[in-house]
């Protein structure tokens, strides 16, 4: 029958693609008006009289956070397979000790967590704690009005305003901001850019060649000749993460590249990038400075220094040349290094492995990025809840103040962990193990105790970010803190019907850009024929997009700025 | 795989003949067409198999053998301990309880109402025959969607129950047309002489027709079984606690363990990543009742398959 159709529908493991999300999203959306007819996104910040059962009268950046009475809220919790939910987790027990609430939860398999979420929201049944939505998700059920305009009770949440304020975190929130001046998402707040997206190296090659770890691309670019000039019948980068979207391949390197050369890429790859000299918005894909970037791409794959089929490549394709000595280079984040490359290269004698410094480029020595993590959409019924004052500030508590964050992080001191992270004394309990720290502990922190669970513990200080490091990434953590942070572009968002349009033309365009991108740098196409490429960009409505992303510029400007 | 005997033309003895060997040499393009088929049949064999044998090395290998790929068709730097960690976690078990609990609920429904329905579908002289097969097709093509599938089962209070699984599939549209076609092929003389001997129209379908259809019961228990014991899609969407997921849930989240890992730049959840080799047990585990099952079943489900298209 009917259902017998959906059980079998979604079978492909693949990851969506963020239009595929975005098309099923906007369907949502539209069921989502039929379904909640508006509900409960009328009244306004200012009557809180009926909604204060179990709120603390005084609530301010410091205090512990504790409800009058017992309050249950119904909560969506994501369930990690490498650390499945377990009711039993110590975290339940003690925050409920902590601040008197408990939750009622809805546990989701990581592997559909979207999906479930859309569907819940949709059909107007979701929990009234929505956590774990990446930007711009949720901008898909605005329209329904099935999540609140959390901006408007931001007064309730003082933990949140006082980081906002303190790490000048307003031009980061701006990107989250819709048309009419709201954002609907609380993102977790980080206090600085955090790199952690790289490239690793055989450092024993390094030694053997008696080179140093190279400081900018031009760097890199002689490090694997003389690689190659050592191995001559071998590719010394072979690169990976090439099925994510939205990058034509090797996503992860064009995305570090891209801020090298002061542009975008990869798998951070925008439509358009924000022109401070000329005041407003160009389209990235036919930048001088992605010219640049595609050229020096070009350059390593033309003296065979990059692996062509880097960007076509399964991961597990990449992972084998490098663990067998294939390759020297790959791209890495701090995890991979531990988890896989340094595993996969042990049976090579004397093999070692480092992930470098980001190396600099043409931009300087900087890095960019937003400040804001994924966060917690809040269902709009919950306004009418007699408790929903109570529930913003023990959002506020949890996801913000600065003892919340180091609860859901570390847990509790004494028993999962000692010293402070302010002054670096910051340790682990000697049974406890997380990641690469304490690996002889017995007792996982995620897995036994459901803290550092994704759900609740992401964003906050540099030094509570710091304290998760081994010394070998602390190392590259403070090369990357001494780099600048390049402001972020205005907020220009779009109306409903023209982010339709805007869709429509992103998705030939992204097609076409990374179609060729992938032929110059492959140098099927010489790159002598760059202005014809940039004349089809227009053809294919570059311009027209990159005008009505700087109207809606200049709309939000005049409206808002 | 097809035994290559059965196409061979049946030997036929002369009449009062002795039984000398009248054997009929196959002719040469029928030889070199045995040999092709034997090639491509084993071809597809191979490629069939592969993947299997290939989870199944690599359940019993180190996962530093499967990082560098060394593993193939024979396990590398052999392992068991993957295994016993698998099995020691309670709620996989737990899962798999409840896969064998939906499976069994959900074909005992599903068989109920689909001889059912069947049934009465099967007789000619029924008014509304029609109506009643149009309903049912109309469900082949078209359906309410995600969401009102969802709100349906939620209002009816079904979510976080075995039913929120076992009902909304109850009947499945293309199984209900070949078992009607099946009771249609038996000879109505039969049923006749049943009610002539005073049986009940209930008592006609339970002692003539079921005992008479073994092979297409069979094949279609079969279908469903499988059906519901891979399957997650329902299970997911309404059931709200882990502990009343199936096991193909709990797979599915590990293998996406692996897979989601390293989604766009922003990392902030250091998702761990699931090793390849408890992927493959947890794969090997699930397969195996099915698999086991299969063989004995299998002489039903190809002679009630022909049996239902060619005779329906």
């Amino acid at each position: 029958m009917n259902a017998a159709s959906s059980m079998n529908a979604p079978s492909s493991m693949n990851a969506l693609t963020r239009r595929k999300i975005l098309t099923a999203a906007a369907g949502i959306a539209t069921v989502a008006v039929a379904g909640c007819g508006g509900g409960g996104s009328s009244k306004t910040n200012s009557d809180l009289s009926g909604n204060r059962v179990g709120a603390m009268d005084k609530f301010g950046v410091g205090d512990q956070f504790k409800a009058t009475a017992p309050i249950t809220f119904p909560i969506m919790v994501l369930s990690n397979p490498g650390y499945p939910y377990d009711a039993k987790w110590l975290f339940w027990s003690e925050l409920t000790k902590r601040t008197n609430i408990s939750f009622q939860p809805t546990v989701v398999p990581l592997s559909d967590y979207n999906q479930k979420r859309s569907v819940m929201v949709g059909a107007g049944n979701a929990p009234t704690i929505i956590p774990k939505t990446y930007h711009p998700a949720e901008e898909a059920f605005i329209a329904g009005g099935a999540i609140l305009p959390v901006s408007d009770y931001l007064d309730l949440m003082p933990n949140f305003k006082d980081k906002v304020a303190k790490w000048n975190l307003q031009g980061d929130l701006d990107q989250l901001r819709q048309a009419d001046g709201k954002f609907y998402l609380l993102p977790g707040l980080h206090q600085d850019v955090w790199a952690d997206y790289s490239i690793a190296v055989r450092t024993d090659v390094l030694q053997k060649l008696g080179l140093s770890t190279p400081q900018t691309w031009d760097d890199v670019h002689s490090m694997l000749t003389a690689m190659k000039a050592a191995h001559p019948n071998q590719y010394p980068l072979s690169d990976r993460w090439s099925s994510t979207p939205p990058g034509p391949g090797a996503n992860s390197l064009l995305s570090v590249l891209g801020t090298a050369y002061n542009t975008q890429a990869g798998w951070t790859y925008q439509h358009s990038t924000w022109d401070a000299n000329a005041g407003k918005f160009v389209y990235t894909g036919a930048m001088d400075q992605y010219k640049q970037m595609v050229q020096y791409l070009h350059t390593l794959v033309s003296e065979k220094l990059m692996d062509p089929e880097s960007f076509t490549q399964s991961d597990d394709q990449a992972k084998q040349k490098f663990a067998t000595g294939q390759s020297f280079v790959i791209s890495a984040n701090a995890q991979e290094v531990i988890n896989s490359y340094r595993k996969g290269i042990a049976s090579i004698p004397g093999a070692s492995v480092a992930k470098i410094p980001v190396p600099i480029g043409p931009a300087g020595a900087v890095k960019v990025g937003v400040r804001t993590e994924n966060g917690v959409m809040i269902s709009s019924k919950a306004r009418n809840s007699k408790n929903f004052v109570a529930m913003m500030q023990f959002i506020d508590w949890l996801w913000y103040s600065d003892a919340g964050e180091l609860f859901a992080k570390w847990g509790i001191e004494g028993t999962t962990y000692t010293g402070s992270v302010e002054d670096g004394t910051f340790k682990l309990a000697p049974d406890v193990t997380w990641a690469g720290l304490n690996p002889k502990g017995t007792k996982n922190l995620q897995v036994a105790y459901g803290f550092f669970n994704g759900v609740f513990a992401y964003g906050g200080s540099t030094k509570l970010l710091d304290s998760q490091f081994p010394t070998e990434e602390l190392a590259f953590q403070n090369v990357m803190n001494s780099r600048r942070t390049l402001p972020l572009p205005p907020p220009h968002p779009l109306s409903a019907t023209d982010r339709e349009q805007a869709t429509l033309w992103e998705t030939t365009l992204l097609d076409y850009v990374n179609q060729q991108t992938l032929q110059f740098i492959l140098g099927r196409r010489p790159l002598s024929q760059w202005d014809q490429y940039v004349s089809e960009l227009k053809a294919r409505n570059a311009q027209q997009y990159i005008d009505m992303i700087n109207k809606a510029y200049q709309d939000y400007k005049q409206k808002h700025g | 795989m097809v035994n290559i005997s059965m196409l061979r033309p049946e030997r036929k003895a002369a009449p009062g003949a002795p039984p000398a060997r009248v054997r009929i040499r196959p002719g040469r393009g029928y030889r070199v067409f045995q040999v092709v088929n034997a090639l491509v049949l084993t071809g597809v064999v191979v490629v069939t198999l592969y993947p299997f044998i290939n989870i199944l090395a690599q359940s019993f290998s180190s996962e530093h053998a499967i990082e560098t790929g060394r593993v193939n068709l024979i396990p590398h730097g052999l392992n068991l301990t993957t295994y016993k960690t698998v099995m020691s976690d309670s709620m996989f078990w737990r899962n798999y309880r409840n896969t064998v609990e939906y499976t069994a609920a959900a074909t005992f429904v599903s068989m109920v109402l689909t001889t059912c329905y069947a049934y009465v579908l099967s007789k000619k002289q029924v008014k509304g025959r029609g109506v009643l097969i149009g309903i049912a097709v109309f469900t082949m093509f078209f359906n309410g969607g995600l969401i009102p599938n969802y709100v349906l089962v939620s209002q009816l209070g079904l979510r976080n129950s075995i039913w929120a699984i076992v009902l909304p599939n109850a009947i499945n549209v293309f199984n209900l047309l070949v078992m009607k076609a099946f009771f249609e092929s038996l000879p109505g003389e039969l049923e006749e002489a049943a009610a002539v001997d005073g049986l009940s129209t209930y008592g006609i379908l339970w002692r003539i027709v079921l005992p008479l259809s073994k092979a297409v019961l069979a094949t279609m228990i079969l279908f469903y079984a499988v059906t519901y014991w891979n399957s997650w899609f329902s299970a997911f969407l309404y059931m709200d606690r882990s502990e009343l997921f199936p096991v193909t849930v709990y797979l599915r989240n590990i293998i996406a363990g692996a897979t989601v890992g390293a989604d766009n730049g922003t990392a902030g959840d250091t998702a761990l990543q699931i090793a390849a080799n408890i992927q493959a047990v947890t794969i090997v585990l699930t397969v195996i009742p099915i698999l086991t099952v299969y063989p004995f079943i299998q002489r039903y489900f190809v002679s009630g398959v022909m049996l239902g298209a060619v005779k329906g």
